[in-house]
């Protein structure tokens, strides 16, 4: 049976925000429809108003031309409407199969073969009586396509569902989801994932602040031409050149171990790697196979062994953060506002936190406010921070922003080696552009980077090596010209 | 010396009843916690149950009456807490803590008139079978209601949680109430619920010492056992099972260092009483040691106000 969903003049606004403008939109069953647009562009308030999370304003949604009203996500279930959010809606210390059984009205036997035949069918093979937290993120997405499928839904929506998966993941998604839209199944697949896009769907709508900017079919689109409805402007594309081969080393990390008290940590095992100069290494990987961990021994937080790390021919590895800082190293965490900076503080204060010996930032133990000032004003307009007011609590920056300060802190000592975890994640293209070229000018000084980052394309275009963490293991160090997102899907999928 | 196998025992049943208002309320707290409430108002709610039940006994001269009354007074206090935390959404721990404070100050106001006046004698059950077997006969037989009650709670509340739709989504909810929320689960409605019985259950506890097991009114008689109650949640890593065995550890040492004082042993006075709160926190701690299960039991959501923004 065919299915048609209309959304018609959906508004919603937050208190200084429109997060959707007066959206219209239609879409019919047998199509895999794609929902294009950056952080904030008000497609996940758009999706989160037709799974009955959040309630609109104004306009209305007509399923098969019923109108439907969404007041809870009980509404949206109940109406055949499925949705798979990206941070996932599992109970982690629950097993997979009372979290299946949570939200269903079925006998326990009736319901186990009813979720043994959909595993069959699509070929998905998880244990069913295990706690949910001992899954990797691609099963516990398979979970969350279960639960839907469990109530042969007539919709099915995915909020960005690959940010969690590797290559191979990605493709057996995609499978899986042009399975369903051939069983009459309609599919919306929201993304900021050009490629994917183009790879997947059949027609494509794109949002930008709050508003529908164009409804198009994928064979009259391609990458750029996407990329600039979404962004609103011609974007340039930057390209790092070639970095002139170094041999002087400046790190140097030997047979690193770590074993971790907490189950729920990952173990290091025999990590060795040394960057050069000029260089940036990146490590790929899946989120959660180690790369906080070596994060936090690189910079410190963790306390290892003095001789498993070599700087500048100096053993640091049982100094604390503070003091790596003084040999001329710099860190940026992967959560900004819980690690880098602290979102109830103001712009210079935040700057303050980073008290290098050289700064004078304090006198006799006194906070010297006006030094403080003056540094973060120079931070602010050398890193291109979109604001003036320095007194402005950090926690109302936008990501970008805030990632512009946290680096322009770290760098405004010119360090000889700035290691960054995911410095883009959550960014929009914009902002992601404008830190891709502060890392390319960084190697071009002659300083290095450590990227621990889980976008591969990030990678393969920032990083002159790329090495691959999986579970805890350091792949071997390959030469960044060398490797294909192909290949380093498979090693981060922990194949050889 | 000819010990009396009975004697023993009845010394097993004196611990038996003095494990019976730290189970009942450990265990009510238990299924607060689950849900992601913490409340720290146990000792206040057990008070105000202790002085109402025995208020309504002296008042009514009815025993159902009382005992009821003593759980209505701990929903109604509890009422309070579920307002402000989970309505007005203030903080878990300072909420508990002045629920407890407010506790204790009103159960002396209101348990003026009543000090000094005798309790009702409670109706035990099986007393005729106490006689006949040694040994087992008085712990098994001749306790009250909520005796058996108190220690049948654990099982049921395990089975509860394990086994029932409404347990599960009660664990839902303490793991992830966003994910529950979204799920279409009514958190605050489950949360409202777990406080609401949580505090039916530490007023029945309360209720129990001031009419079964000192069947007198005194001014803070509780004596902090709702502060150990919570510790027994805790340490128990959320497992009821464990709560009675630590319950029957607390129980145990408190009656043994009274016979061991009232004997002469020579272990100064303050050492023994501090006895059962170590060894009961060193054996609960020794027996959940494995670090995977405190993670699965442990409710992620414990004290963390959730509200709901549309």
């Amino acid at each position: 049976m065919n299915t048609n969903l209309k959304i018609s003049n959906v508004t919603k606004i937050y208190p200084g925000c429109v997060a959707n403008d007066n959206v219209s939109l239609e879409f019919n069953s047998g199509k895999i429809y794609a929902l294009l647009g950056e952080n904030g562009a008000g497609k996940s308030t758009l999706v989160k108003i037709l799974s009955g999370v959040i309630i609109p304003d104004e306009g209305k949604i007509y399923l098969n031309e019923n109108n439907l009203k969404l007041n809870s996500p009980l509404d949206a279930k109940k109406n055949d409407i499925g949705m798979v959010f990206q941070h996932f809606n599992l109970f982690e210390t629950l097993s997979v199969f009372e979290n299946l059984i949570i939200d269903s009205d079925e006998q326990r036997e009736s319901l186990r073969e009813k979720i043994d035949t959909i595993m069959k069918k699509y070929n998905f093979s998880i244990d069913l009586d295990i706690p949910v937290l001992n899954l990797s993120a691609g099963q516990k997405q398979k979970v969350e396509i279960i639960r839907c499928l469990i109530r042969s839904p007539k919709v099915l929506i995915m909020d960005e569902p690959t940010s969690v998966l590797t290559e191979q993941e990605t493709s057996e998604l995609f499978l899986s989801l042009k399975k369903f839209s051939e069983e009459g199944i309609l599919i919306i697949y929201i993304t900021h994932k050009l490629k994917e896009v183009m790879q997947l769907c059949d027609e494509v709508a794109v949002m930008r602040r709050g508003k529908l900017v164009s409804v198009s079919e994928i064979k009259n689109e391609n990458i750029e031409s996407l990329a600039n409805k979404m962004v609103g402007q011609n974007l340039k594309t930057i390209k790092k050149k070639k970095a002139k081969t170094s041999s002087d080393q400046l790190i140097k990390i030997t047979n690193l171990n770590f074993t971790s008290e907490d189950p729920f940590e990952t173990n290091l095992m025999d990590i060795n790697f040394s960057v050069n100069r000029g260089e940036c290494l990146g490590i790929a990987g899946i989120s959660g196979n180690g790369q906080s961990e070596l994060f936090q021994i690189l910079s410190g937080e963790i306390i290892s062994e003095k001789n498993s790390i070599e700087f500048n021919n100096n053993y640091i590895g049982d100094l604390n953060p503070q003091e790596r800082r003084e040999y001329l190293m710099a860190f940026s965490p992967e959560d900004r506002l819980e690690q880098a900076a602290i979102p109830q503080m103001k712009i210079f204060e935040n700057v303050a936190l980073n008290n290098f010996k050289s700064s004078n930032f304090f006198n006799n133990g006194l906070i010297n406010e006006n030094k403080i000032k003056e540094h973060s004003k120079k931070i602010i307009s050398d890193f291109n921070v979109n604001t003036d007011n320095i007194e402005l609590k950090s926690q109302f920056l936008s990501g970008g922003n805030l990632q512009k300060l946290i680096i322009g802190r770290e760098l405004i000592t010119s360090p000889d080696l700035l290691i960054c975890f995911n410095p883009t994640w959550g960014l929009d293209v914009g902002a992601i552009n404008y830190i891709h070229e502060t890392l390319i000018k960084i190697n071009e000084k002659n300083k290095s980077i450590i990227l621990i980052s889980t976008d591969t394309d990030e990678l393969l275009k920032l990083s002159d090596k790329i090495s691959v963490i999986h579970k805890g293991k350091l792949s071997k160090i390959m030469n960044a010209e060398e490797v294909t997102s192909e290949k380093l899907g498979i090693l981060m999928g922990g194949a050889n | 010396m000819i010990i009396d196998i009975n004697f023993i025992g009845l010394i097993i049943a004196s611990i038996m009843a003095s494990a019976v208002p730290l189970i009942l309320a450990s265990c009510g707290e238990l299924i607060t916690e689950r849900s992601g409430v913490l409340n720290l108002g146990v000792e206040g709610m057990m008070i105000i149950g202790a002085i109402s039940g025995f208020a309504l006994m002296t008042v009514t001269e009815s025993l159902i009456i009382a005992v009821f009354g003593a759980m209505l007074a701990g929903v109604l206090i509890s009422t309070i807490f579920a307002f402000l935390t989970q309505t007005l959404i203030t903080n878990h721990v300072a909420t508990g803590l002045a629920l407890t404070i407010f506790g204790i100050g009103i159960s002396a106001m209101i348990g003026k008139n009543f000090v000094g006046i005798p309790g009702k004698e409670f109706p035990v059950l099986f007393e005729g079978l106490k006689d006949i077997i040694p040994l087992l006969g008085p712990i098994l037989f001749g306790h009250s209601i909520v005796f058996y009650f108190a220690f049948a709670l654990p099982f049921i509340t395990s089975y509860f949680l394990k086994k029932t739709k409404i347990g599960l989504i009660v664990r839902a909810v303490g793991d992830s109430p966003e994910s529950a929320s979204n799920q279409g689960i009514n958190v605050r409605l489950v949360r409202y619920a777990c406080i609401l019985y949580g505090g039916a259950m530490s007023g029945l506890a309360g209720a129990y010492l001031s009419m079964i097991y000192t069947p007198q009114w005194i001014e803070n008689m509780t004596g902090g056992r709702g502060w150990i109650a919570l510790a027994l949640v805790v340490f128990s890593t959320w497992n009821p099972i464990k709560i009675l065995i630590g319950a029957m550890i607390f129980g145990g040492l408190t009656i043994i260092q009274f016979h061991m004082q009232a004997i002469g042993v020579r272990i100064p006075v303050q050492f023994l009483t501090a006895l059962p709160y170590i060894v009961t926190i060193i054996v609960l701690v020794v027996i959940s040691r494995d670090s995977r299960k405190i993670r699965l039991s442990t409710p992620s959501s414990l004290g963390k106000s959730f509200h709901k923004d549309n």
